[in-house]
Formats: structure tokens, sequence, C-alpha cells
């Protein structure tokens, strides 16, 4: 059994990683599309969209490559196909785009239950523990009380105060790590407006020569 | 090109078909609808009792075609037995239907003031609701009426296919209404009667009654056209590509309300002589021939394709339509 305290650590870090590194969505497009490839009705939904709209792209390259003009009969029943793999292809990706919102909506409850789910219990379960003990006089006494909420004994760190502490240090390593990336590239790495050089410049003091005057 | 899987070309099985009630005829603007119609309800009059030829243009040619005058009663063709014909105007306005007929609608309207043109908005606020609606009140006419067939002469493209969707616009907005009304009812009656109530003692619940049953008559009607035993749809062309075009879109789009089709008139063919000095016939003849061989190819083996010339002289007249209609039965032979 791992310590409790390497644990709540671990699993903070993975909320953070989860949730705010890599973003819910892009976990819930990347489990999808491992969930596709495996053998399930909803993969052969996916090949099937997928074929059909190869096939209406495929028909409407071949129909711009006919005249209709010389060619009507040839043209119109492209167009038929054309028409009826479009349609098909409407159709099952609207068929499709349901099953997917409902495979999101699942993981991210699975997803939720994982990491928050766990948080909570871990802190249920060890609630009464000590984490590790502060020693005497440190801090005051309702600074003590506050630190062993809810109900570890007064005078130690409990694990919902452990748990806190760690999300808050690796959200804070986190933030850092990511703006000392920025400022030496230079320009936005992440977010809305991803690739914007940055107005800011990186930081270099300029040397203030002697002979120059201070401007007031 | 006499393939054996091939249709006939002639109209034949059409006239033949005895389950056949509605017939439409439809196509581009010009290329001979109302000719094709024409000739259709005189040669579907020599084997049926009775057949009535409606035509539902607004640019009325009927009278045009048979020399006579046509309004919007049912009036008997002259020289033709067991024929009638009658022209009904798309875009009636609903103020009829309230009067449910009556000349005084206008007045009564007007005797309504604000109200009154406030429930006309709503009411023409439904896309397309008053050539439903019109629409309705003649098929419900036609349907008292005891005719064996009923032959369309329709509005060029568009209008056609806008018709038969009718039934679901229709439904939608009635829906709208009916809820209108439930909502506000109470604070239109109170309107109403604060003027002294509707003309002829109507009141708005009278009205919507009234829209439901014109819904009911065009969801029958609409099943029954869906039936291709009673109902089919001859799409009439001149072989050049636009026309070709549309008729096979809306061939498509007639699939898509699942009316009938089986039949089609290829118009206004050139049949140059061998010797022909005319080099503007030869070209287009030429250009005619090219899609005629398109339609042969597309529709050939599930249409029964009619090949009518182009004359010499307008068909017009009882006696020039029934020497033209002769043609949809048996096949135009070529003076070589």
């Amino acid at each position: 059994m791992p310590s409790v305290l390497l644990v709540v650590f671990v699993i903070q870090l993975l909320l953070h990683t989860l949730n705010t590194l890599i973003g819910g969505d892009n976990v819930n497009q990347l489990l999808w599309a491992i969930y596709i490839r495996l053998p399930t009705p909803q993969s052969d939904d996916a090949r099937k969209t997928l074929q059909y709209g190869k096939e209406a792209q495929r028909l409407k390259r071949e129909m711009a490559a006919v005249s209709a003009q010389d060619d009507f009969a040839k043209w119109a029943r492209l167009r038929r196909g054309h028409d009826k793999a479009k349609e098909q292809y409407e159709k099952a990706a609207a068929s499709q785009q349901s099953t997917r919102q409902m495979f999101n909506r699942i993981m991210s409850a699975v997803r939720w239950l994982g990491t928050q789910g766990v948080n909570f219990l871990i802190n249920t379960y060890f609630g009464s523990t000590p984490m590790f003990w502060l020693p005497q006089g440190w801090v005051p006494y309702y600074a003590e009380w506050v630190l062993s909420c809810p109900r570890a004994p007064l005078g130690s760190i409990s694990v919902n105060v452990w748990g806190i502490a760690c999300g808050s240090v690796i959200a804070m390593l986190s933030e850092a790590v990511r703006a000392t990336i920025t400022l030496k590239q230079g320009e936005v790495i992440e977010g809305a407006n991803k690739g914007e050089k940055l107005k800011m410049e990186a930081i270099s003091i300029p040397p203030v020569s002697k002979n120059s005057k201070k401007e007031l | 090109m006499a393939d054996e899987h091939e249709m006939p070309p002639s109209l034949k099985p059409v006239l033949d078909q005895k389950s056949l009630k509605w017939i439409f005829v439809g196509g581009k603007g010009g290329v001979g609808k109302t000719t094709t119609s024409c000739s259709l309800a005189v040669q579907m009059a020599k084997v049926r009792k009775s057949v009535l030829l409606i035509s539902t243009d607004p640019a009325h040619n009927l009278s045009d075609a048979f020399g006579m005058k046509f309004g919007k009663d049912a009036r008997p063709v002259t020289g033709v037995p067991g024929l009638s014909a009658m022209e009904i105007d798309p875009n009636g306005s609903i103020s009829e239907l309230i009067s449910a007929g009556g000349d005084d609608a206008q007045q009564a309207m007007q005797g309504l003031g604000g109200v009154g043109n406030m429930f006309q908005d709503m009411a023409f606020s439904i896309p397309g609701v008053d050539e439903a609606m019109s629409f309705a009140e003649v098929l419900k006419q036609v349907k008292g009426m005891e005719y064996e067939v009923i032959i369309f002469d329709t509005a060029p493209t568009g209008h056609t296919l806008r018709f038969l969707q009718f039934p679901t616009v229709l439904e939608k907005g009635l829906e709208k209404l009916s809820q209108l009304s439930q909502q506000f009812g109470g604070m239109i009656g109170n309107l109403v009667n604060a003027r002294g109530g509707l003309p002829n003692g109507q009141s708005f619940d009278d009205v919507l009654k009234k829209m439901e049953d014109l819904r009911d008559t065009i969801g029958e009607v609409n099943k029954q056209f869906k039936n291709a035993d009673l109902t089919t749809f001859v799409p009439v062309l001149i072989p050049e590509f636009l026309s070709l075009y549309e008729t096979e879109r809306m061939i498509q789009e007639l699939g898509s309300y699942e009316i009938d089709t089986h039949a089609m008139v290829v118009n206004q063919l050139l049949f140059p002589k061998k010797d022909n000095p005319c080099e503007q016939c030869n070209s287009r003849r030429k250009m005619q021939k090219k899609y005629l061989e398109q339609i042969d190819d597309l529709y050939g083996e599930d249409f029964n394709v009619v090949k009518m010339p182009l004359l010499v002289d307008e068909v017009r007249g009882v006696e020039s339509i029934s020497k033209f209609s002769e043609m949809l039965v048996t096949p135009y032979e070529a003076p070589q």
C-alpha cells in the first residue's frame, strides 16, 4: 500500500493533467477514436459513414468530369448516385452524432468518477487519519483547527487540506512552466490566440549608461 | 435502339390504365404543356365517360388552345363529347374562404377593421397557404363532381412541386394557428365582440374549423396522389439541355414525394427532310438528336417516351388539337 500522501498527490496530478492540460473534450475525442476502432456496432456505422462520404465525393468529382450537355444520361445517373450517397451520408452522420453525444456524456461521467469520485472516496475514507503532524506551537490554535478540517485530530494535517495543497502547488508549478515556455518562445503556445507574438519583450533589462540623462 | 425492355413510345398505356383518376401534366414554361394536356384530355375523353381538364397556370391558356372561353366553373368543350374544362386561379385570397364563397367577403374584412387584417396577416404568414387553400377548395369541388379522370395542366415546374408539398406545410401552419387561437383566442374574441362580432355570425373557431376541414381534404387527396394506380405525372419537355435538366430534377423530386411518373412527352421535334437545304433546321435536328439519344438512354427503360413533332402551324382549336392528339397514341412517322 503506497502512502496516502503519494496517492493524493498522484490523483491531483492526474486531475490537473486531464482537465487543464489535455482538456476534457480532447480526452473524449481520443477515446472516441479508439472506441470506433474496436469491433463495436458503432465502428461499423463509422466506417459506413466514412464510406458514404467518400462515395459522394468520388461521384461529385466524376460528375464534374462529365459534360452534362454532351453526356446527359451518364451525368444524370452520376447525379442520382451522388444525391443518394449524400443523403445516406447525412443520415448516417446524424445518427452517429447522437451516439457520439451519448458516448461523450458517458465518458465525461466516467472521467469525473475516476478523478473527483476517487478523490471524494479517499477524503471520506482517510478523513480522520492524520497525514502528518505539525510541530507543536508552529501555528496558532485556529490555524491548527483549519488545517485539521474536517475530521483529523487537532494538530495534524487532514487529507482534504493535503489534497488542496497538492492541487494548488501543481497548478502553480504548471502555470510557471507554461509561462516560462511562452516567454522563451516569444509567442502564445495555447488557447484561442495561439501563435500570436507576445506584446511583452523577453525579460532583458537594458543597460543604463551613466551619461544619459534621466527624462522626467 | 428498339430494345425489348423499352416501353412503347406512346401514351396508350396511360389511356388504358383504367384506374387512373388524376393526371398531372407539367414541365418548364413554353414546352407545350397546355397543348399536351389538351391533347391528352381529348384522347382520354374517347376512352372514358367524363374527363375534366383543369388549368392551374395563372397564365390561362386553355381558352386559347380550344378557342373558347372557360372560367371558374367546369364547362363542356364543344366538339369533344365527355370533356369539360375549367381554369382556376391558384392565387385566390383567403377572404373568399372566410365568407365561404360569399361576395361580401371584402366587406366583411373591412367591417372587421384592424382585427380582420391581423387575422388575415396571421393566416397569410404561413408560406403558400393561400394557394393551398384555394387548391383545396377546388379539390373539394372537384371531388363532389363525378368525373372519371381529372387532368391538371399545371403551372411551370416550381409551382407544381410546391403544391404537392402543401399538405405538410399546411399542417404545420394550422398547428401554429390553432395554438395561437388557444392562447389569444379570448383576446381576439373580445376585440371582435367589441366591434359587433364577425359578419354572418361566424366565430374564429368556425374559421379555424373550416381550415382544419381543408387540411383533411388535402391530406386525403394527397394520399390518393401517392397511389400509383390513381395518379400519374406526365412531364413534358423539349430536347434541350435546360428542359432536360429540369425534367430530371422534377422526376427525382416527384420520386421523393412518392408520386408516380412513367410516361413523358418530348415535344417540338424537328424532322427536316433528307435533302433539306435549311442549315438551321439540320443543325438543330442534330442537337435534338443528341438529347433524344440521351433521353432514350436515361428514361427508355422506365418511361413511355412519346415523341411529338413541331408542326408548321400553331396547335389551336378543337380540330387541330384532335389531330395533334392522335400522335400521342400512334407514334409519328417522319416523312423521309
